[in-house]
């Protein structure tokens, strides 16, 4: 089983996520719903899904959100699984989760379906494809809330048409160091993209991670929006790139050796700490700097709080520090 | 930097906000975000931009501030202030008040994706039609009602007039 972040990958960009938001006629949205709907749209898209029969329904698990432990939820926040609104209001809801978690449906966020499609690395059109596959089987047996002037009629006026939000995460330090990524950030704004930070609302972003995403869904094609994308991210790929030409050679090995050896040494970590020094390793490592045992990206996530007690239990800062430095060298050694 | 309501998990929200002139900012990690009610720029920006175009939410001409969508109840300030419809057949509803805000956020207003293959809603109000006036006239005149029928008789004049220009 190999989820989006486990996999090496020396490339600028981390992950590729499509989610496509949904709607059941003859329900309340989300936000208006009793914890009866709540239940009665559970049950009737477990029956859609899972009366199917299809290859895809088998390798799908449902899950009642009420039995899913607190630090099981908040680490599906730090694996980019559900959203931190999810997390924070899901009493009586459920997901439907793929086995290595790549396709997942959240159920009562804030529209009845937010189907989600997580890879690693750049695959816009290979994750459209499966989220769509999806969609078909979902549409042909549920009814779908749908108009043809505003397409697909979702909780937030923003949604609405396509449904569709395509994002990819880059790993941009480059940009970030001098200063280029917020001028590059309004421009992207005005042709209807935006640039935000890792986990999603904020606008500073966590270690040099931006995420780009499309903001426009009515109006405009899936294909048009996923294609605008991308191209705005080779955009941003090549200017990184580019900046990363002029880098001198001696300062940045000197850099990467010295985030390689405080992580290989240290005995406690806080995770601020944690994540600037992966973002200067896999600087290193994409550029062939210097090698690494383990994917920077994947012990990013495993580092995470909710992440870490997940694996050694429940404890506080000040323990988590102890038990971040030492996953990390362990694994780094 | 630690999230300033809990300070165990790191800040990854950080919200700007304008009070008499004076800029604050918080700092909250995405859980406390959420539960303080900080889901999504989205809502934020949505919420705001209807509340910069109409001055006071509250402030709606009696009719928009009366109606209500016949299905979930929801109110035009409801939907103004929170950034969120209720229920698909709101945009039914409140078709007309929402069409400037769907052109400012996302240009566009008529959908060019993928069709599934059910009925549509049809949140447009139809257009009335020479015929569909016609017809109604007809009727009208069968009824007897004819002041009524006049008055549709002009309209009908009218519209065959323009459609000449
Ligand atoms: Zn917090
Ligand atoms: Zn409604």
């Amino acid at each position: 089983m190999s989820n989006w972040y486990s996999e090496n990958r020396e490339n600028i960009v981390v992950s590729t996520r499509i989610r496509l938001a949904r709607n059941l006629s003859g329900l309340p949205f989300p936000s208006r719903m009793t914890a009866e709907q709540f239940s009665e749209l559970n049950e009737k898209v477990k029956e859609a899904i899972f009366e199917s029969n299809t290859p895809f329904a088998k390798s799908m698990s449902f899950i009642y959100m009420d039995s899913v432990p607190e630090i099981e939820k908040y680490s599906m926040v730090e694996r980019h699984i559900i959203s931190p609104e999810f997390a924070a209001n899901s009493k009586g809801r459920a997901i439907v989760i793929s086995e290595d978690e790549s396709v997942s449906i959240m159920i009562g966020e804030e529209d009845h379906l937010r189907i989600q499609v997580i890879l690693g690395g750049m695959g816009l059109e290979e994750a459209y494809d499966i989220a769509e596959r999806l969609d078909y089987l979902l549409c042909d047996r549920l009814n779908v809330a749908f108009d043809s002037e505003l397409g697909f009629l979702t909780g937030c006026p923003t949604n609405l048409g396509t449904g569709l939000r395509a994002s990819v995460m880059l790993h941009l330090p480059m940009l970030e160091n001098s200063g280029e990524i917020s001028s590059l950030a309004d421009s992207v704004g005005k042709i209807g993209f935006t640039v935000r930070g890792m986990y999603g609302e904020g606008s500073k972003a966590t270690a040099s991670f931006y995420q780009v995403s499309n903001q426009i869904t009515l109006g405009i094609s899936e294909k048009n929006a996923i294609d605008n994308l991308k191209l705005i991210a080779m955009q941003l790929i090549e200017k990184e790139n580019k900046a990363r030409e002029t880098l001198n050679k001696l300062k940045t090995e000197d850099m990467c050796f010295r985030a390689l050896g405080t992580l290989q040494n240290a005995r406690l970590i806080s995770g601020n700490e944690m994540m600037k020094l992966l973002s200067g390793i896999k600087l290193g490592a994409d550029m062939g700097i210097i090698k690494v045992k383990e994917s920077p990206i994947k012990l990013f996530i495993e580092g995470q709080p909710y992440m870490l007690m997940r694996k050694f239990g429940e404890m506080g800062p000040d323990e988590r520090d102890i038990y971040r430095a030492n996953m990390i060298r362990e694994t780094l050694n | 930097m630690l999230c300033e309501k809990c300070g165990k998990n790191n800040a990854t929200t950080h919200i700007k906000s304008v009070v008499n002139g004076v800029v604050s900012e918080k700092n909250l990690c995405g859980y406390c975000a959420a539960k303080e009610g900080y889901s999504g720029l989205a809502h934020n920006s949505l919420a705001g931009m209807l509340a910069s175009m109409f001055g006071d939410v509250t402030g709606f001409a009696p009719s928009v501030a009366a109606k209500k969508c016949s299905v979930c109840g929801a109110s035009f300030s409801d939907i103004a202030e929170s950034g969120r419809v209720g229920c698909s057949e709101c945009y039914k509803a409140f078709y007309e008040e929402l069409l400037p805000y769907l052109k400012r956020v996302h240009g566009g207003t008529k959908h060019a994706g993928r069709v599934p293959n059910k009925a549509p809603l049809m949140v447009k109000p139809k257009e009335i039609t020479v015929d569909d006036l016609r017809l109604k006239l007809n009727e009208l005149v069968r009824e007897e009602k004819f002041e009524e029928a006049a008055v549709i008789r002009d309209k009908i004049k009218e519209m065959e007039e323009k459609g000449n220009e």
